[in-house]
This record gives C-alpha cells, structure tokens and sequence, in this order.
C-alpha cells in the first residue's frame, strides 16, 4: 500500500470519533439544544468501555455500555436544560467538567493497560480486493462501516424524507409552531438530547475499543470540541459532516505519516495544526460568504441554545 | 383547541412562572445557596464511595486557615483565577462566551516570557514591557476569534476554545524545545524571566501581583456602573438590535470588548510568570482558566461579586491541593466544578422564575387565544 492510501486508511479511522460525537451532536442541536460537553461524553464512554471490557470479553458489550452511561448524563444533562431551562452553555460546559473529571478519576486505575477485546478490522470481500484502494477503504472494524455509512443515511433519511425528521427539525426552528401542531417539544428535546449523548458516548468507547486501545487522562484530546465545530461546518447536515469528519481524521494522520517518515516537521507544530485546520473550517466559509463567494450558508437551527417556555409565546 | 389540550390546562401540574423583577440580593443568595447545595452533593457522593468528605473537608480548612503559608498560597492561586475571571467577566456583559482564557493566558505568559528572557534591561522597565508583552500576546490570541465573531457571526464559544488547545501544545514547544533552559538541570521549562515581581508587605511567597485584580475589578466596577463605555457594553449585553438602532458600532465593541478580555488573561499569565514561577512550563496555567471562567459565572459577571467567588474558589482549589495529598485526585476536583456549575446554573433560573404548582388560574374573560 502506498503512502498515500495508508494516510487515507488512518485518516477513516481517526475521523470515526468525530463522526460519531459530531452525529450525537448534530441530532440534539437540530432539537435546538446546544450540548457543549462533548469532551466530556467521549470521556464517560470511553471509561466505561474500557472498564466493561475488562470485566466481560465482548467489545459490543462494552461498546452499549460506553453510549448507555454517556446516554444517562446526557439525559441528566437534557433535563436540566429543556425542564428546568438552565442556561445551555453552563450546564454543557458543566457536562464537560463532570465528564472529564469522573472519566479522569475512572480510569486511572487502567492506566497503561490495553484493551484485551477490541473490534477486529474485516475486508468486505471483492471490494477489498480491489488493487490499490480496496485495503484502504474496505479493511476496516464494523463500527468504522456504520459510522461513515449507515449512519449518515439513517440520520439524513430520518431527518428530511420522514414526517417525524420534519417534526424532529421544526421543534428546532420553531418550537412554538411545533407545539401548536401537537408535536410534544419536551419530549422530543430530551429523546434527541439523550439519543445524541449516547452517539458520542459511542465515539469515546470507539476510542478504547479499535483506534487507541489504552486509557489514558484526558481520552477525548478535543476532539469533542472538533465535533462541535464539524457541526457548524457542515451546515447542520449530515453528509457534509461527514466529509469534515475525515478532514479532520486526516489531518491527524498527516501527524502519524510525517513522523514515521521523518519529514522534520516538529511533532508540535503536527499536534496544533489538526485544531487550527478545524478553526480555519468553521471561519473560512462564514469569512469567504461575507466577501461576496457563493459559498452554501450555514444557518443554525433558529431556537439552538434557546429554551421554549410555553407560557411566553 | 382540541379537548385533549383543554384536559391537559385544567390539570393540575409544575410550571415555571417568571418573575416580574429579579431582585439581585435574591439572585445572589440563590446563587450562593446553589454552590452549597452543589458542595453537598459531592460531599455526599464521596462519603457514598467511602471518602470521609466531612473530615477532608476539615483537613482542607484547618491547613488553609491554620497557618499563614496557606493563606498565602491561597492568594497566590487567587491572583490568576481572578485576572482571568475578570477576563471572562468582561466579555460576558456582552453575553460573549470567552472560553478561551486559558489559552490567551498561555500566551500572555509566552509573549512575557520571551520579553523576560531576551531583553536586557533594569527590572522595573523589563516588567513593565513583559506585562506589555503578555497584554499584546493575550489579545492576538483572541483576535480571529473576535473578528469572526464580529463580521462574520462565527460562534465565539468553539473558536476561543479550539485555540485553548493549540496555545498549550504552543507553549509546550517553546519550554521543551526551543528555549528550553539547558545550563540547569530544570528539564522542562525555560531559564528564569529576568525581572521578578517583588513580594507583598515583606511577605516570603506572596508577590505584589495579587493586587492587581484587585484594582482591576475595581475598575471595572466603577467603569460599568458610571462609565459611558460600560454602559454601552451591558446594553448590547442586554439587547444588541436596541443599541445597534440607539447608534451603537455593535461590531466594533465586540471586537474591542473580546481583545480587552483576551489582554487581561494575557496579563494574568505575565503576572503568573513573573510573581509565582519565574519559568515558562508547560503546565504553568494549572486550569486556572476554567477556574476563572467557573467564578465569572458564579459571580453573573458583577465585578464585587467576582472578587469574593474567586478567593472561595481558590480557597476550594487550594484545598483540592491539599485533598490530593490525602489521596484524593485533582480529577474529582475537576468533577465537583461541574457539580458546582450546574448549581450555578439552576439557581440562575431559580432567580429570574418561580416554580407554581397547583392549576392554571382562570383565564380573565376575553383572555383567549384567537383559535388558529
């Protein structure tokens, strides 16, 4: 395999997370709630994977754990802000901390031991074989498939050809319309708040279970914040998500290639530029469309960050 | 309106009800009482998993409180918690999230550091320009940011915080590698700034540093209350449409107001430098950031208020140092701010809403909604 297609093959393995959290998070933001604790929902789902994989021998079991436990903070996290109406940005950034801290705590007693049961990569057969890029594109574990492929086409489905996606969205933009219509606005919010926790719980155990394989402090590297800002980028679309995702996955990959060749990069200046291309993805179309480019304009869902009291519409 | 609705109005059941006015001593007092509540509820979850909270607590005040070197080490961690708070503070009457505090104050240290090591002159113009130094490198660090967030409506709260991450590996870089100090066996940091703060009332640890946020906030508190300046800053803080049509430059505020509160974490991390390490490291902040950034919310970004919050901060991080040595880690520290937001955060709706149970009062006639 050239070098070429081994930074692809790396660069869809690194993204994963991103895709996951990034999915989690564009599901409750399209509900208009705006969960800043990504950092620390990788985290609990990273922890508890690797704590349930020590205790029994199957990644899947360890895998529904990670996204059950991030799926409880994160409903903890949903009631705070879509019953009690908690300020959105506090009580993320409290998820993060909590996430983080609890995660941090968890997991030093494994420490620099690895993950005994991880998910095996499978080729798909014929594609595989294809020369060339077939090792690339088709060598990976089940959850890597389901990421980049099931998922994006189950959300987007959902999301724009299904009457519950078109409810889903309009309890984002417009909560009050939506209620008048008889959708349930506080169920809705804390099904998707919940279901988009879990997502990224899932990416954190990905982590522990196939990318990384060992524990260690601060699991989540930021990459629940590039999930965040993948969200914006891509518009609030699922496809285009995507796409930032493996942007991302291969920015971290250009890190691992420049250093196993040898190109003389300095390994900080490789460790910055994954969070700077990140920066440069949310600003640069926001910069480009204000100077006159016909660049796709990325509108937020309209009620994001706001809590809907029925009282006062 | 269906029946089934109708059914569900006459039901008793909870609902949040606003409040005409929010009295402040009532938003303070539940703001206080939401910490304690918070408190109590870590204390609880460590005693459940068998640490004796009551007794580490006790640990933690006897040793802060006990002797004058733990009250000294208190200020010490209160000065940058505070600058940093006011940082926050600052750009959080615009209701701008500068989450990025940590990473402009990497930078302030950076930027100071390399004024303090490379340039030869007397001690109190070297200082004066490393605290220049450390206000320029702590605004450039928010400056994208800041335009973004002005002229092309980028999330502020992603950006600062995206770049928290680059300053660290930043400052990494330098204190490893580029100006690594290689004469003395200090491995990870660089050679000593040359100019140092000079210690407070013939105190031995405490640096004259820590009344800089005191001052500053202040300051602030006389700007916002009296000065035209603040005033402009809370109304567009409270409605940006009323100030942009009342002829405010909302755009340039937003900037100015984002680069004041980068150069003031900018500042904090010169005067971390030059008061407490004296070395440019990598772990030179210790997350005094998030530490400032939690006490801005606590406060709800009122100056007195601040001051107060940060010293019961440091006062907990302090004690979260002394904890650790008894064999608790900084990482439930860390959890316990969550649990503290979070009671920020409830007891900020608690203020501002009143919870009524029982039914919905009869309609006055008249009052109905027009059907659909």
């Amino acid at each position: 395999m050239n070098i070429f297609l081994a930074a692809l093959r790396t660069a869809i393995d690194a993204g994963t997370v991103v895709v996951l959290a990034g999915m989690g998070e564009l599901l409750t933001e399209r509900v208009g709630v705006l969960n800043l604790g990504q950092e620390g929902l990788i985290g609990i789902g990273a922890v508890t994977a690797v704590i349930v994989a020590d205790q029994v021998s199957s990644p899947w079991i360890a895998l529904i754990a990670g996204m059950l436990a991030a799926g409880v903070l994160g409903f903890v996290f949903a009631t705070s802000v879509v019953v009690v109406r908690t300020n959105q940005v506090l009580s993320g950034l409290a998820v993060v901390l909590i996430g983080v801290g609890l995660s941090n705590q968890l997991g030093n007693d494994y420490q620099g031991s690895p993950v005994t049961h991880t998910f095996e990569a499978f080729e798909i057969p014929i594609l595989a074989d294809i020369p060339q890029i077939g090792p690339a594109l088709f060598d990976h574990n089940i959850i890597v498939y389901l990421s980049y492929v099931a998922l994006p086409v189950l959300v987007a489905i959902v999301l724009f050809r299904t009457r519950h996606g078109m409810n889903l969205r309009a309890v984002g933009e417009n909560p009050a319309a939506a209620d008048a219509a008889g959708i349930d606005v506080t169920g809705m919010r804390l099904l998707y708040a919940t279901i988009g926790a879990a997502l990224s719980g899932a990416g954190g155990a990905f982590l522990m279970l196939s990318f990384t394989p060992v524990w260690s402090v601060n699991v989540a590297r930021g990459r629940g914040w590039v999930a965040l800002a993948v969200v914006i980028f891509a518009a609030w679309r699922p496809s285009l998500l995507v796409f930032g995702a493996l942007l991302f996955g291969a920015m971290i990959s250009l890190g691992f290639i420049a250093q196993q060749q040898n190109w003389g990069i300095p390994s900080f200046v490789l460790a910055m530029l994954p969070f700077l291309v990140t920066l440069a993805l949310i600003i640069l179309p926001a910069a480009l469309a204000r100077f006159g480019f016909k660049v796709r304009s990325s509108v937020a869902p309209a009620s994001l960050a706001t809590p809907y009291f029925r009282e006062e519409r | 309106m269906s029946s089934v609705a109708a059914g569900r109005d006459l039901a008793p059941r909870v609902r949040l009800q606003r409040r005409l006015q929010v009295d402040p001593r009532r938003a303070a007092l539940m703001r206080i009482g939401g910490v304690v509540v918070a408190l109590l509820a870590a204390g609880l979850a460590l005693a459940v998993t068998g640490r004796p909270a009551l007794s580490l607590a006790g640990e933690a005040v006897t040793s802060t409180f006990g002797e004058r070197l733990g009250l000294e080490q208190t200020a010490i961690i209160a000065t940058p918690i505070l600058l940093d708070a006011i940082a926050v503070a600052v750009s959080l009457r615009m209701r701008l999230w500068n989450i990025g505090v940590e990473g402009q104050f990497y930078m302030g240290a950076w930027a100071a550091a390399g004024v303090g090591i490379y340039v030869d002159a007397p001690a109190p113009l070297l200082l004066v320009l490393m605290a220049l130094a450390g206000a320029v490198g702590g605004a450039l660090w928010i400056a994208v940011p800041a335009i973004a967030r002005a002229y092309w409506n980028v999330n502020e709260i992603i950006t600062t915080l995206l770049l928290n991450f680059v300053a660290v590996t930043w400052v990494e870089w330098f204190s490893i590698d580029l100006w690594r100090d290689r004469e003395a066996e200090v491995i990870q940091a660089t050679p000593l700034v040359g100019a140092r703060l000079p210690d407070l009332f013939g105190s031995t640890v405490l640096h004259v540093g820590f009344l800089l946020p005191l001052l500053l906030a202040a300051f602030f508190w006389v700007v916002f209350r009296y000065g035209r300046w603040g005033y402009e800053v809370d109304m567009i803080g409270g409605n940006p449409r009323a100030a942009a049509f009342a002829g405010i430059s909302v755009r340039r505020r937003i900037v100015t107001v984002m680069l004041i509160s980068g150069a003031i974490a900018g500042i904090s991390g010169m005067v971390h430098l030059a008061g407490a390490t004296g070395r440019l490291q990598g772990t030179i902040s210790n997350g005094y950031g998030l530490s400032g950034f939690i006490v801005a919310a606590l406060a709800g970004a009122s100056f007195l208020g601040l001051v107060v919050g940060g010293l019961f901060i440091a006062l907990l991080l302090h004690s979260g140092i002394v904890l650790q040595t008894s064999g608790l880690s900084v990482y439930i520290v860390v959890a316990v701010y969550g649990v503290v937001l979070v009671g920020i955060a409830v007891a900020e709706m608690a203020a501002r809403y009143r919870l009524v149970i029982g039914r919905r009062p009869p309609a006055a006639p008249g009052a109905e909604r027009a059907p659909p």
